[in-house]
């Protein structure tokens, strides 16, 4: 730091200036201790090649970063499974898979980047039991090659959620990989390996093949449907330089495009957590598909397994096809026909051909009966007899079947559909949202002498009576059984994985109201007035609190701890030396 | 929203930073261009406020094409010699003429076999800074490759050139001076602007890079100008004598080497 920046007359924002350039790099340094591979860990967990040679069938021809720990037999395993070359796309195609990873695999702990994931949005936190794996396969016709063909895939796989952002990295990097050498391969992993730490709601500068890819991830704090957006500044930067409008949505107008006339329900049927099929030509459809419908109820997490692209080698795959138990609650995107019979008992089913861009929308409003759907020859559309519990909304189908007439950019029209998709479900969530805050107990019931208050309990039928008043008529227009909606939702994993992370927040926020409430206290005071035996268990019990405000992040106010530490070093130094010794010397365990 | 982090304060540029040798330099001025200060002052600059520059930096294995880097971001030294993997990267912010300015550096590989990959770094570059060993004669003549495989992605007559002798510190006078008559006869053929540094000592290391964020701003000013202008036909146009410049419009030759 300069003299300048140091002497006394700096005016407030100059200060402020120097310490921000200053502490970014250097805080997400030190937490990211810099050896090789970390700052690539925190993006990436391996890249992978995955070649087909007539012999031996699919190998995993390189893998970075080589060492032993990331090679393992679950992530190779998970590669042949999946890259099974299909017949009948020719050229390039990208989809994604995402699996679980084996239950006897250590979850990699780093603080900082658990740090990072707690700013993150509820729908793109990162779920430690799964991997995305993110594809380009490439399969052309070689005649210099004994099976006529080149056939070769290059593989992410990551934690990230960030579907666009890798899948523009693929398309980066991948055509110049097959056509170059491994070197470039190296060289990429490297560039990855430079990358900042992946921080929500900071503009982040990615590095990768002499372009900087420029991107934000959403935080909590953004107002849904308001993320603000990267851009380019300039035409002529576009070839040094790249702006990423998003890193996880997908194009959901295209997606939905085959079934839009069903969307609503489709919307229903992801909300409830139903189990739900995407039978599709090839697995870069199934796994947008699946995508978009996880994505539709945003911003409530979609809390049940999904598959973007099951097949028949997963090690899930008897689990989930079982005929001896009601189908589970996930979502799969399958392109094999097999799965036409094996999955003929499940409830809902989506069918869906090529995906086409918009120009041609499919004629057929009728939902099909299930029975009717016998192999994967049959037509495209929703095999369901599901009865929705709100009417239709006519409105945004008119709305949309216009853009079409009219031409309107698929981008323009998914975002048009991804609003609607937003308003919905805000208006059904707001009333859950209003009840279960009002679960929390009344500020004057946290006394710092007493443990913090419980929240109260969640009682359905207290919850339905507020829903004459203050229901989702408030916010939509839309009609239908809303109760008979609420109540199927209350039984179902969504609504479970919603509730439960409200109630981790509203019990985090009691703690630290609870911290501050004490913090306000004269605790030397009470201290003279109690005995030595009872101000010691205090020191002990707050040591803990402290200790338990950092590791679990408490959302505290920033000098509310080290007032904390303030008060017990008083109350320490208030007692008599020999046991000062002792309290200080205990560590806060 | 703040986007990006401030300039510092030692990044601040308002003259024009002088050249190292006048036989070599991009252009005589010892000023910006009128154009250029001008547009600046009246904030004309549009778009180019959050201009980004690449500059890429080639040259021979371990000439120290990291360590000027280093020297120069990061202030830092390193004795030890770590071959670069494919590509470094850094990113430099400046304030040119009161106008915020990002230079990103991208740093190459002089190791043979990521040189087939090389090119695809090189897309897009404004500026190249060819880096060669003061105390080795034969970087000196390897820069000529360097310069055609790095103008090979690029359009040549957008393109500044910097032709860099670097560890002038392990060099005696004598020596040195040998070697700049060479150096400056491949510069000028290059038309390339001559630099001698060390990064060891950190000699000239600063104003070298000055210089280059200053020449890579003016040019990218006036290309906006003209493009801008381009845009604008049919308006009305104001025409002063004073603004043309024929040294600037002219195009580049492509340079002997590369014929």
């Amino acid at each position: 730091m300069s003299l300048r920046e140091r002497s006394p007359g700096r005016t407030a924002e100059d200060g402020e200036d120097a310490a921000g350039a200053l502490a970014e790099p250097d805080g997400s340094d030190r937490c990211l201790s810099l050896l090789p591979w970390d700052r690539f860990s925190a993006w990436l967990h391996c890249v992978c090649v995955v070649g087909f040679d007539l012999e031996l069938g699919q190998a995993v021809e390189v893998i970075y970063p080589p060492h032993s720990k990331l090679t393992d037999k679950e992530v190779k395993y998970c590669l042949l499974v999946y890259l099974f070359p299909y017949v009948g796309c020719l050229g390039d195609t990208q989809f994604c898979f995402r699996f679980r990873q084996s239950p006897g695999r250590k979850v990699s702990f780093c603080c900082f980047l658990d740090q990072l994931d707690r700013d993150l949005p509820v729908y793109l936190k990162k779920d430690p039991a799964y991997y995305y794996g993110y594809v380009y396969f490439r399969q052309v016709r070689d005649k210099s090659l004994k099976r006529g063909y080149f056939q070769k895939s290059l593989v992410l796989i990551s934690k990230l959620p960030y579907i666009h952002l890798f899948r523009t990295m693929l398309k980066q990097i991948a055509p110049e990989y097959f056509e170059k050498s491994e070197a470039f391969l190296e060289a990429v992993c490297s560039d990855v390996d430079r990358w900042p730490p992946p921080i929500p709601g900071k503009i982040l500068h990615l590095p990768v093949m002499g372009i900087i890819m420029k991107l934000r991830i959403p935080t909590y704090r953004d107002k849904p449907g308001t993320t603000p957006v990267v851009q380019n500044m300039h035409q002529a930067d576009a070839q040094i330089s790249m702006a990423l409008p998003t890193v996880h949505e997908v194009d959901l107008f295209r997606c939905f495009c085959p079934v839009f006339f069903h969307i609503q329900m489709l919307w229903e049927l992801v909300l409830l957590g139903e189990p739900l099929v995407v039978m599709a030509p090839s697995p870069s459809e199934s796994s947008e598909t699946v995508l978009a419908l996880v994505s539709c109820i945003s911003p409530l997490k979609y809390c049940s397994d999904f598959r973007p692209y099951f097949t028949i080698h997963d090690s899930e795959f008897k689990e989930y096809t079982t005929r001896t138990q009601a189908p589970p609650s996930v979502i799969l995107g399958v392109t094999n026909p097999f799965f036409a019979k094996t999955l003929q008992h499940w409830p809902h089913i989506i069918r869906i051909g090529d995906l086409k861009l918009p120009g041609e929308v499919p004629k057929q409003v009728k939902v099909k009966k299930l029975k009717n759907l016998k192999t994967l020859d049959s037509k495209p559309g929703v095999y369901t007899s599901y009865k929705p519990y709100l009417n239709k909304d006519e409105e945004i189908v008119k709305q949309l079947q216009k853009g079409v007439q009219q031409k309107r950019p698929t981008e323009a029209q998914s975002v048009i559909l991804r609003r609607y998709f937003l308003e919905l479900t805000e208006s059904f969530i707001i009333p859950l949202e209003r009840y279960v805050a009002s679960l929390m107990p009344l500020q004057k019931c946290i006394s710092p002498w007493k443990s913090p208050p419980q929240l109260r309990q969640f009682s359905q039928d207290d919850f339905m009576k507020t829903l004459e008043k203050a229901g989702p008529q408030l916010t939509s227009g839309l009609k239908g059984d809303w109760i008979g909606l609420y109540r199927h939702f209350l039984k179902s994993p969504n609504f479970d994985g919603w509730f439960r992370s409200r109630q981790k927040e509203m019990t985090q926020k009691l703690e630290a109201l609870h911290l501050e409430a004490l913090c306000n206290e004269n605790l030397v005071f009470w201290s003279q007035k109690h005995t030595e035996v009872e101000t010691v268990d205090l020191v002990l019990k707050l040591k803990n609190k402290l200790l338990q405000a950092d590791r679990e992040h408490l959302p505290v106010k920033t000098d509310t701890l080290k007032k904390l530490q303030t008060h017990i070093n008083d109350i320490i130094l208030a007692l008599p030396e020999d046991l000062q010794d002792i309290l200080l010397k205990t560590g806060t365990t | 929203m703040n986007i990006l982090a401030p300039v510092r304060r030692d990044r601040v540029i308002t003259d024009l930073p002088p050249c190292f040798r006048k036989e070599a330099a991009l252009h005589p001025r010892s000023s910006f261009h009128p154009t250029v200060s001008s547009a600046c002052q009246e904030q004309r600059t549009g778009t180019v406020g959050f201009k980004i520059s690449k500059i890429i930096v080639v040259g021979d294995l371990s000439v120290g094409k990291t360590c000027l880097i280093n020297r120069f971001c990061k202030d830092t030294f390193d004795k030890n010699y770590k071959a670069t993997i494919g590509v470094d990267f850094e990113m430099e912010r400046f304030e040119v003429l009161g106008v915020p300015f990002s230079l990103q550096l991208w740093d190459t590989a002089g190791q043979e076999r990521f040189k087939c990959i090389a090119s695809t770094y090189y897309r897009g570059a404004q500026a190249i800074v060819i880096v060669f060993d003061v105390n080795d004669v034969a970087s000196l003549e390897h820069t000529r490759q360097w310069l055609a495989d790095a103008l090979k992605e690029n359009d040549p007559s957008n393109v500044i050139l910097f032709l860099v002798g670097s560890k002038k510190d392990l060099s005696t006078p004598a020596q040195y001076n040998l070697m700049e008559k060479d150096a400056l006869k491949v510069a000028q053929e290059m038309q390339a602007e001559y630099w001698a540094v060390s990064s060891l000592t950190g000699e000239n290391v600063r104003d070298f890079f000055f210089r280059v964020a200053a020449l890579t701003f003016e040019s990218s000013v006036l290309a906006e100008l003209e493009r801008s202008s381009a845009r604008r036909i049919g308006d009305t146009v104001r025409i002063s004598s004073n603004e043309s410049d024929l040294y600037l419009s002219a195009p580049r030759k492509k340079p002997k080497c590369c014929q």
